[in-house]
């Protein structure tokens, strides 16, 4: 920190935006450990394939819920580090295979959201009037209706599915996006250079996609960190009732309600899961609040 | 403000209605209802009666308009399982919900608020740290977790608590807090980030320059202005607990509204789902527009737009 | 393991900690819980479990099925005969007194039967009564009851379902807001070992010892004072409430569940047998536009694939047994004597191979209970290279798509309302109606010979061309059937039978 104001202090060498912002990233520890944690649970889903040990399907009944290594059950077996589920299933390859589930639910109902929030945000924001007016009411009609209830009467009247509960989902947490885009729009949108590409002539959409944009970016990702966690953990709600990510498939949050059963007993089961979800909610948070520290004008 | 009043008002109805018909369009084009209330051992011809019997053989427009005309009236029309009155089993199990919602709320307010305040007086500091952990690791759990590990410790372990049932105060501890620990991130956020906004105010500094006793200065000024969007705030989110509390009601075996949803949603009780939805709906909506007044009747500037 | 023996340790602990003990044996009342809600607290009017099981406590049928040696007991009849095919007569017991203080006579058994065989009077099982046409009294404690047509079942039928109100009983009813009678409003009065005293809706139903229950009845003198259903949603919970003196009584806890909680030993752990069966019915005719198992080939690979041994000995319990035939075992006329598709998955391969599907395919499977079974009947599939995709749906949902034929494959199970006679099962499913995944002409025959036939052997002999040809032809792959543990308080003298009825009115305190 030291260090940091005896450059600034200097006259001539004032640093770039660039290298300031290098040296906000490098001197923020959250947003460092919430990278690193993501980039190794992306890894891991990316090579699931050729990381796991076992068949994440293979069923085996009669070797059912062998438990990790570190129990002193004689039971427990390198062969399976992390013991084995209710079916008897290698629970070190259900992870790793449901790190991919758990992302792609996560990625996949944050981008639907994404991209409806951001399009009714900016177009509120851009145009205002009677635009921003049916925005503003669909806004409010969606944050109206209980998203959890909705959630489940919808998924359990469809009947459940990956693309189901995706979907479900990201038609429902999009009004984060929205009120967010909405308000960065309007505060962008009358800055001069705005104002100085409609006099120069520009199209609408060229001013949306070039200057609009990229100036509202680091609350868009600060948004979708924020709604890719909510999405991975209302799978999570969801599979607890029975209505998230259909098995055999496993998704953290089908891993970790199918082990409650158990949690009084072994509690490993829901340990091991909860741990990773944890894990992955937790730096996505972090890299969500970092991006938000860093590219905040005043570093507050 | 009268003509501002009247426009948030217009809009609130208007919201109203069109939730209104997408909850009974949502719920309607999914399933038959009469196959539900026949139950596992009826044949094809008990399900043609029950059709018969309940009017789903009308037109879908017709069915809408005649339930949205009663439900005006305060008349959700009978439960199909319960054959009772809509309306009254709602308000009967609503007070439960509304209780247990006030306590989660109370808890929240009561950890998140002098955190975030703390946190703001000392940005950077170990509680400032810790309050972020809190808010952090309060988002990173899935409810039911939470709420099972918290009856596995306190409720068998120590037995510190009873775990299911309405009887006193001590019942309500866990689901309460299972339920009010997932908006105290939110609410912690708002009060820090409120804190420092006003902390760096002018008319502090100038408080604080008067020579004001540094704690008066924090609790009849600042935080007096920081705490206005954590009131709006805090109303909202008690709406979104009253629609988010069906896990927890149904952990902890809560006869609440949250519990009537889910187990309605299961036996397909259409006139119950739909007054739910519309009535935890409404009430979102009205908690959004006494907040709105609020802001307005405060912050004159708003009443403009 | 370590956490299991805290856990131990706790409980021990519990025993001797009474703050809780808000039940039980202290106060005389038992406490047994589902994740039911129960609203309305009417055999007729809720045709859950919960209230088969209450129906017995609050009311009496006129006969009474005694498990042990299968024969039917007076219970309200003292006598019955039949006059010819379709008519029964019964003579009644004396001095037996309703719950509200009235005497009970040939005009309750009357005006009972006459109001729930009326289509009118919206009876929701209406399988259960609409064999019986009406009722007519022959003298103060005699009553004659006619049928449609001949029914073998019927005193399965009386012993089980048809459950005796006093005169007049509905008709006080209240009229709901669609004009129609509201039945299931009326207070609940029957002459059963337990009277009705109060109950909240996802709360509670509670019943009390009736005093004057009479003496000599097969269902004995009730001896716990008060018997209390509570609805609990989540099994953690109800294990939390059970291993804490909450409750005293509980059931359908899963097998790994229910193996922990006896190896602790704090609570008592049993396996009783249901009358509830698995099966898989194959969309045989093609409708569901996935045309694999038109072929037979296919659906002897599917057979051939599911290892129903392991299932049952490592999922559902050491009472479940594996199916043949598309039937209970326990249920009349139910022979095991059918063709039999045994595990063998090379078998199903090379099967699979003649039918050109050398190297699998996806299909869509759906289910709506015990998700777990379905979800190992998937895992073995995978293994002879058969890709299933698991639909879980709620029973309402997916029998409208079973009903419009667009299931490949479903994974159901039938619990026959304890009846235990084939004709609630296997006529109910393949008599050509809307269940009915063949439509095979020369089974629908057959089954109606048996449904109407009064001779048991023609019956028998009927109903065994039938359920050799479903099985032979693999309409269905009968499964297994349902085992369900039941754990309860050591305190409790319980006994679980084998139909799926507890009866709590036979339980005491040790």
């Amino acid at each position: 920190m030291e260090k940091a104001a005896t450059i600034v202090s200097l006259p001539v060498l004032e640093p770039s935006p660039g290298a300031l912002l290098r040296r906000r990233v490098f001197g923020h520890a959250g947003l460092l450990i919430g990278c690193t944690v993501l980039s190794v649970i992306i890894l891991i889903a990316l090579f699931a394939p050729w990381i796991a040990p076992h068949d994440p399907f293979d069923q085996v009944l009669d070797r059912k819920l062998i438990p990790p290594v570190w129990s002193e059950s004689a039971k427990a077996t390198w062969i399976h580090p992390l013991g084995t589920d209710h079916f008897g299933r290698d629970y070190l390859s259900r992870l790793i295979w449901g790190a991919r589930i758990s992302l792609v639910i996560g990625f996949s109902a944050m981008l639907i959201s994404g991209v409806i929030g951001t399009v009714l945000g900016v177009l509120a924001g851009f145009f205002g009037g009677r635009v921003d007016m049916v925005a503003n009411f669909l806004i409010t009609t969606r944050l109206s209706m209980p998203v959890v209830l909705v959630a489940i009467a919808v998924v359990s009247l469809v009947g459940s599915s990956l693309t189901v509960v995706i979907w479900v989902l990201g038609l429902l947490i999009w009004d984060r996006f929205a009120v967010v885009m909405r308000s960065a729009t309007m505060q962008v949108r009358n800055l001069d250079f705005v104002a100085a590409a409609q006099a120069l002539g520009c199209s609408t959409s060229r001013i949306v996609f070039t200057e609009i944009l990229p100036n509202v970016a680091n609350h868009l990702i600060v948004v979708a960190t924020v709604e890719m966690a909510h999405a991975i953990l209302l799978e999570a709600a969801l599979s607890f009732l029975g209505l998230g990510v259909q098995p055999p498939e496993p998704s953290w949050g089908l891993m970790i309600s199918e082990a409650k059963g158990l949690m009084f007993f072994d509690g490993w089961l829901i340990v091991i899961p909860g741990t990773a979800l944890f894990a992955l909610v937790l730096a996505i948070n972090l890299l969500g609040d970092g991006v938000r520290d860093v590219t905040a004008p005043d570093g507050t | 403000m009268l003509a501002y009043l009247l426009k948030r008002l217009g809009v609130a109805i208007l919201v109203a209605l069109t939730v209104s018909l997408i909850t009974f369009s949502m719920i309607y084009l999914s399933g038959d209802p009469a196959v539900a209330l026949a139950g596992e051992s009826a044949t094809e011809e008990d399900i043609e009666n029950i059709r018969r019997f309940y009017g789903y053989d009308r037109p879908i427009l017709i069915q809408y308009l005649d339930w949205l005309a009663r439900a005006v009236q305060g008349d959700f029309g009978q439960s199909h399982y319960l054959r009772e009155p809509v309306a009254r089993i709602i308000f009967e199990r609503l007070p439960t919900t509304m209780w247990l919602g006030f306590l989660a709320l109370t808890f929240a307010l009561t950890l998140s608020v002098p955190l975030g305040v703390l946190a703001a007086i000392r940005p950077n500091s170990l509680v400032d740290r810790a309050a972020l952990t809190i808010a952090v690791v309060g988002q990173a759990m899935p409810s039911f977790w939470f709420a099972l590990t918290l009856m596995l410790w306190l409720g068998i372990y120590w037995r510190l608590l009873p775990i299911t049932g309405t009887a006193s105060w001590a019942n309500f501890v866990m689901p309460a807090v299972a339920l009010g620990y997932y908006v105290t991130p939110a609410v912690m956020r708002l009060t820090r980030a409120g804190m420092l906004e006003v902390l760096a105010a002018d008319y502090i500094r100038t408080a604080r320059a008067k020579g004001l006793r540094p704690m008066r200065v924090l609790f009849k000024h600042a935080l007096r202005n920081a705490i206005i969007p954590v009131v709006s705030l805090a109303a909202v989110q008690f709406g979104f607990m009253l629609g988010g509390s069906i896990v927890i009601e149904t952990i902890f075996a809560i006869n609440g509204l949250g519990f009537l949803a889910w187990e309605s949603i299961q036996r397909a009780d259409l006139p119950m789902m739909q007054a739910i939805v519309l009535v935890l709906s409404v009430f979102y909506i009205v908690l959004t527009f006494l907040a709105d007044m609020l802001n307005a009747w405060l912050d004159p500037r708003i009443r403009v737009v | 393991m370590r956490k299991g023996l805290l856990f131990g340790a706790a409980v021990l602990a519990a025993s001797t900690w009474s703050a809780t003990a808000l039940a039980g044996r202290a106060d005389d009342t038992m406490n047994w819980a589902t994740d039911r809600e129960v609203a309305i607290v009417d055999p007729y009017y809720n045709n859950t479990r919960e209230l088969v099981v209450m129906g017995h406590l609050g009311w009496d049928a006129l006969l009474f099925r005694n498990l042990d040696s299968g024969e039917f007991e007076p219970l309200l009849a003292t006598s019955w005969t039949w006059v010819d095919n379709v008519t029964m007569d019964l003579v009644l017991r004396e001095g037996v007194v309703f719950h509200d203080g009235s005497d009970f006579g040939a005009e309750d058994v009357a005006y009972t039967i006459n109001h729930v065989s009326n289509p009118d009077s919206g009876v929701l099982t209406t399988s259960n009564v609409s064999w019986m046409k009406q009722a007519e009294t022959l003298g103060p404690y005699k009553v004659r009851i006619h049928l449609h047509k001949p029914f073998p079942a019927a005193l399965a039928y009386l012993s089980n379902a048809v459950f005796v109100v006093p005169e007049g009983h509905y008709d006080g009813a209240p009229t709901a807001a669609d004009g129609k009678k509201d039945y299931g409003a009326v207070a609940p009065v029957g002459s059963g070992p337990y009277r009705f005293v109060e109950s909240r809706p996802g709360e509670y139903v509670l019943w009390e010892k009736n005093e004057s229950y009479f003496d000599g009845s097969p269902k004995g003198k009730p001896a716990i004072g008060n018997i209390r259903f509570r609805t609990i949603k989540e099994m953690n919970t109800q294990i939390a409430e059970l291993l804490t003196g909450g409750l005293d009584w509980i059931w359908d806890v899963p097998k790994d569940q229910a193996e922990r909680l006896s190896d602790m030993g704090s609570v008592t752990v049993e396996n009783a047998k249901t009358m509830r069966v698995s099966y898989i019915a194959f969309d045989v005719d093609g409708d569901s536009g996935q045309t694999f198992f038109t072929d037979k080939r296919v659906r002897a690979a599917v057979a051939h694939a599911i290892d129903r041994e392991a299932l049952t000995r490592n999922m559902v319990g050491p009472a479940s047994v594996v199916i043949h035939s598309a039937c209970h075992p326990d249920q009349f006329a139910c022979t095991q004597d059918v063709p039999r598709w045994d595990y063998d998955p090379d078998r199903a391969k090379q099967l699979l191979a003649e039918a050109g599907h050398a190297d699998g395919f996806e299909f869509d499977i759906y289910a709506y209970r015990q998700r777990e079974y379905t979800e190992a009947v998937i895992g073995d599939l995978a293994k002879v290279g058969i890709k299933a995709k698991l639909t879980y749906m709620q029973y309402r949902a997916l029998r409208d798509l079973v009903w419009k034929g667009e299931t490949p494959i479903n994974h159901m199970t039938w619990g026959s309302s304890s009846i235990p006679d084939v004709s609630a099962i296997t006529s109910h499913f393949f008599s050509g109606g809307r269940d009915d995944p063949a439509k095979d002409p020369e089974v629908v025959a057959w089954l109606a010979e048996g449904d109407t036939s009064t001779d048991p052997e023609a019956r028998k002999a009927a109903y065994k061309k039938a359920l050799t040809r479903i099985s032979g032809e693999l309409y269905w792959l009968p499964m297994f059937t349902y085992a369900k543990y039941y754990a309860f308080s050591m305190d409790l003298d319980f006994t679980p039978t084998s139909d799926e009825i507890p009866r709590f009115y036979a339980a005491k305190w040790k």
